[in-house]
């Protein structure tokens, strides 16, 4: 998967003090990054089962279509580069029923949400109305995959 | 602080307010979500009250303006749609001028007037069911 952690570089490595830093010392990632991350793997994951399960495909397709746009508002806010978009996963050894999929989005979903309240209690004024829209939209995902 | 909190208690009683009406229109299952919804309302709105103690609270008013007339089962569905996104705007505001615990808060009644926005929304079979970013005036 190529996505948001790909473009940056982790800071200092282990061990160093404070006063070691160098001046031209690498800038620390954006806090925010592995909720960009997650927008990207979700929206894969999400459009990919669409193709499998034609039922669910519009209720799917808009759950993609609001990550692909939670990844765009957090590259913009992020001043990273536009995400690239995620392969759908490694491929199974059986093909899970719909049924599967479904409570797989859900157990992802879940995870996802969880992962935005801790991201929206922590992050600056300023970011806090997109991270928490960000951390309300996972929760509705979950009602809608019911 | 307190601006967006007064805020969103006096959306929290137009919300406590439509929903009289709207549950009227209802059955099933359907009004037992009003019923729900209500009563989600009514518990954000005692806790506004205890949080603003002593700030000049706004008084409830004996009416609000509803965005169209609750005279059927679709006007009652569309009618809470429009009140929990309307009530999600003003929580999804209150988040930049909330710290720790109230953030918290703030971020729970988001989260919650998006989730019945939603199953309102399953109700009406209205799509898509979700919208990318709630609380958030579209573009």
């Amino acid at each position: 998967m190529l996505a948001f952690g790909a473009a940056l570089t982790v800071g200092a490595a282990g061990g160093c003090g404070l006063l070691d830093r160098e001046p031209d010392e690498p800038p620390q990632p954006d806090p925010l990054l592995p909720l960009a991350d997650d927008a990207v793997r979700l929206a894969a994951a999400h459009r990919s089962a669409a193709a499998e399960i034609p039922e669910r495909a519009a209720t799917l397709t808009a759950i993609a279509e609001a990550h692909d746009a939670h990844a765009r508002e957090l590259s913009r806010i992020m001043a990273t580069p536009a995400p690239s978009p995620a392969a759908s996963g490694s491929a199974a050894t059986t093909t899970p029923t719909a049924e599967e999929r479904i409570e797989s989005l859900r157990v992802a979903e879940k995870a996802a949400y969880e992962s935005a309240v801790q991201a929206c209690l922590r992050t600056p004024s300023h970011r806090a109305p997109l991270v928490g829209s960000i951390a309300a939209a996972r929760a509705t995902h979950l009602e809608a995959l019911k | 602080m307190t601006g967006e909190l007064t805020a969103a208690l006096s959306a929290e009683y137009a919300a406590i307010f439509a929903y009289g009406p709207i549950g009227v229109q209802l059955t099933g299952a359907e009004q037992a979500a009003a019923r729900a919804a209500e009563a989600a309302h009514r518990a954000l709105r005692d806790v506004l009250v205890l949080s603003l103690s002593g700030t000049g609270l706004p008084p409830a008013a004996a009416a609000y303006r509803l965005p169209e007339p609750v005279v059927d089962r679709a006007a009652a569905l569309r009618v809470a749609i429009s009140v929990e996104e309307k009530t999600a705007a003003v929580w999804r505001a209150a988040l930049s001028a909330t710290a720790d615990a109230q953030r918290r808060q703030a971020l729970d009644a988001l989260t919650g007037c998006a989730v019945r926005a939603t199953r309102w929304r399953r109700f009406a079979k209205t799509e898509p069911i979700t919208v990318a970013f709630p609380g958030k005036a579209p573009a």
